[in-house]
């Protein structure tokens, strides 16, 4: 191989990608927009739902009023100034109608209990319809000011029976938080992080594989550059290095604009409502990470472009790699979702294995010897595909563009028959 | 002036043979044999699916034979096949140009990567822009030039090294008439320059203006080859059309007033004649 002409075809290749709008929105525009415009747009609408759900006013029928005794939970109930005691809903046979038409948002009714030595007990209870935003608000409202009489009620009883504070507060549960705010930040990157980084190289290596391959077929560029002097292996690793390169650029840009986002974002609006959070990522995963978006590039890269080389025109090559894509979804979820740390078994799964490595890392947890595991098996595809590639490159049919456009009828044809 | 002391193009016994599902072995070049010397327009001539695209492409080291040899400035075509595709440039239809590239990117791109003199790529770089008039639109991106800025650009590109042999695979296809006839100025001016050229095309009038010497091919097999001069003497036909549907027939084993198909197959028997292969 020829390292100069590997430079030169490697430049051509990146001067014309950098001009076509498709690499550039998805290569580099949406690894960096994409986060501040989501978390602005989720945090915007959470505000806008949450706004408007404090604003309803709960529209109660209540059916009898509690024991004697009680009365004033329904007079706080009445006077609660997000509750209206709808006093026209004096048919009880048509509430349960009125409720599912969401004509009413729950119907309340105070229930006697023989609880012993306590007169007077009742339970209050709550017909609401949980698939209704409105009626689950109204449920809460009510429940939250049952528990405030109850607590009232008790304190008061306490108090006459001269109990004081300290003596009724006993065998309470007390939990304690020793997470910083730095490690709950973590938590929140590694989980986030992890899954978009690995998705956004995939994205990164997607446009470019099929244009430089597919796409050279379709502008009839790929003869002309079969005629040049430079050898094919040289040509084609020039262009498995650039699929690469934007790979790792789409991958690393979405990092930074996450961790951007998330203090300027998200730190900010969670302070507002007293969650003190701190975004920061431990040193010794930023090497890590590095060495996860390098290895998922090399793969990502040398699969797409494997699928794509045999589509003879762009729309082909797209739908041969589209299935690849969402693919990739699935061991991302499993090595995201999950609470499993890597160890030898998770490390063997593909992509999972580099997903639950990323996450590890940031949330500050190294494990050197899965590390290794997990970037030897990732590499172990790396080679298997670039074997593949090497074997596929035998095929003059492969350069003429044959087998109909499609990998799977080589496979058919060449490798399995 | 052809110098013909010495052959810049071997080829030898060249064949290619494709398997295709429904016609079984294809033996798309079948023993072609011819040398090509300096200054010298050698012309391919056939119908459309005789070869003489199959051919090129191997004498480019697109395609590798399937028997014989070829070399080009003595190098071989299977055994070294980057320093024959730095000896040659190859133009065809098939080989169009980056879009998204500007046209003095493209020339500058193909004169570095055909291994010319890094120190002097700015200077051949100027030659070819100010020799096809390219400097008003040398910023342009090619996507955005007319088809006959484009025709200039791609014969820049083909020559950006300074091959000593040029390949031209039917050029004229899809150019209207001025852009036909400024292809073949350029090509008898390289010509002038010394260059080896094989110009490859079915169209008649063009080969008969341009090609010191013609091959005829009709089924991967070189019926003819010789001067037009020669050509006219064997087959007693003045015009080349004549002559190549002289040397068609006999092929077939046709005589009389057969229709010939598009790819030189006969459409109706006729008496046979004995066999006249070069």
């Amino acid at each position: 191989m020829n390292w100069t002409q590997i430079g030169i075809l490697y430049r051509r290749e990146l001067r014309s990608a950098l001009r076509e709008r498709t690499i550039v929105v998805n290569g580099i525009l949406i690894p960096i927009f994409m986060y501040p415009i989501m978390l602005w747009a989720v945090f915007t609408g959470m505000t806008f739902v949450q706004g408007i759900n404090d604003g309803f006013v709960s529209r109660l029928a209540v059916d009898g009023p509690p024991p004697a005794a009680h009365s004033m939970l329904l007079d706080t109930i009445r006077g609660h100034e997000r509750i209206q005691v709808r006093e026209d809903a004096a048919d009880p046979s048509v509430w349960d109608a009125q409720l599912a038409a969401g004509e009413l948002d729950a119907i309340v009714s105070f229930r006697p209990i023989d609880a012993g030595a306590l007169d007077d007990n009742f339970a209050v209870a709550v017909l609401y319809d949980r698939a209704e935003e409105r009626s689950r608000q109204a449920r809460e409202r009510v429940r939250r000011l049952v528990d405030d009489y109850r607590t009232d009620w008790i304190a008061g009883r306490a108090e006459s029976l001269d109990v004081d504070e300290a003596e009724r507060t006993v065998f309470v549960l007390v939990g304690e938080n020793v997470s910083s705010s730095e490690d709950i930040g973590q938590l929140l990157l590694g989980q986030m992080l992890s899954f978009f980084l690995v998705i956004m190289v995939a994205l990164g290596c997607f446009i470019p594989s099929v244009d430089t391959t597919a796409g050279e077929r379709e502008r009839s560029t790929w003869e002309t550059l079969m005629t040049v002097s430079a050898s094919r292996s040289s040509i084609v690793t020039a262009k498995y290095l650039y699929v690469v390169t934007l790979g790792m650029v789409a991958g690393l840009l979405n990092v930074v604009a996450m961790m951007i986002s998330m203090g300027a974002i998200v730190r900010p609006l969670l302070q507002a409502n007293d969650e003190a959070i701190a975004f920061s990522i431990p040193l010794m995963a930023a090497p890590v990470m590095l060495a996860g978006a390098t290895a998922l590039a090399l793969f990502f890269g040398a699969a797409m472009m494997i699928l794509a080389a045999f589509a003879r025109s762009f729309k082909d090559g797209q739908a041969m790699v589209t299935p690849v894509y969402w693919l990739v979804f699935i061991p991302i979820l499993l090595g995201d979702q999950t609470d499993v740390n890597l160890s030898l078994g998770t490390a063997l799964i593909p992509i999972a294995n580099i997903t639950m490595m990323i996450r590890d890392a940031i949330q500050g947890v190294f494990l050197w010897q899965w590390i290794g595991l997990t970037l030897a098996v990732t590499m172990a595809l790396v080679v298997a595909c670039l074997l593949l590639a090497r074997q596929i490159l035998k095929f003059e049919d492969f350069l003429m563009g044959s087998f109909d456009g499609s990998f799977w009828r080589f496979a058919k044809e060449k490798l399995f028959a | 002036m052809t110098d013909m002391s010495q052959a810049t193009v071997r080829v030898s016994d060249l064949r290619k043979t494709f398997y295709d599902e429904s016609r079984g072995e294809v033996h798309a070049v079948d023993g072609l044999s011819f040398d090509c010397h300096p200054g010298e327009v050698f012309g391919l001539l056939g119908a459309n699916g005789a070869g003489k695209t199959t051919t090129l492409r191997m004498l480019s080291t697109v395609l590798k034979p399937s028997g014989g040899t070829a070399s080009v400035m003595g190098h071989d075509i299977e055994r070294d096949p980057e320093a024959v595709r730095r000896s040659l440039g190859f133009y065809s239809a098939s080989t169009a140009l980056y879009p998204r590239l500007t046209a003095r990117e493209t020339i500058e791109f193909f004169t570095r990567i055909n291994g010319y003199p890094a120190e002097r790529v700015q200077q051949r770089v100027e030659e070819l822009v100010d020799r096809f008039g390219i400097a008003e639109y040398q910023k342009g991106r090619v996507d955005k030039l007319s088809s006959g800025m484009k025709q200039k650009v791609s014969i820049a590109r083909t020559m950006a090294h300074d091959p000593p042999v040029l390949i031209f695979d039917e050029p004229t296809v899809g150019l209207d008439v001025m852009n036909a006839l400024a292809m073949v100025k350029v090509i008898r001016e390289l010509k002038e320059e010394g260059k080896t050229i094989i110009f490859s095309s079915h169209i008649m009038s063009e080969v008969e203006k341009l090609c010191d010497r013609i091959g005829i091919v009709h089924r991967g097999k070189l019926l003819a080859l010789g001067t037009l001069d020669e050509l006219r003497a064997v087959t007693g036909e003045h015009y080349l059309e004549d002559v190549f549907l002289d040397y068609v027939k006999r092929a077939e084993g046709i005589v009389g007033e057969a229709e010939i198909g598009p790819a030189g197959a006969l459409h109706a028997a006729g008496d046979e004649l004995p066999d006249r292969s070069p």
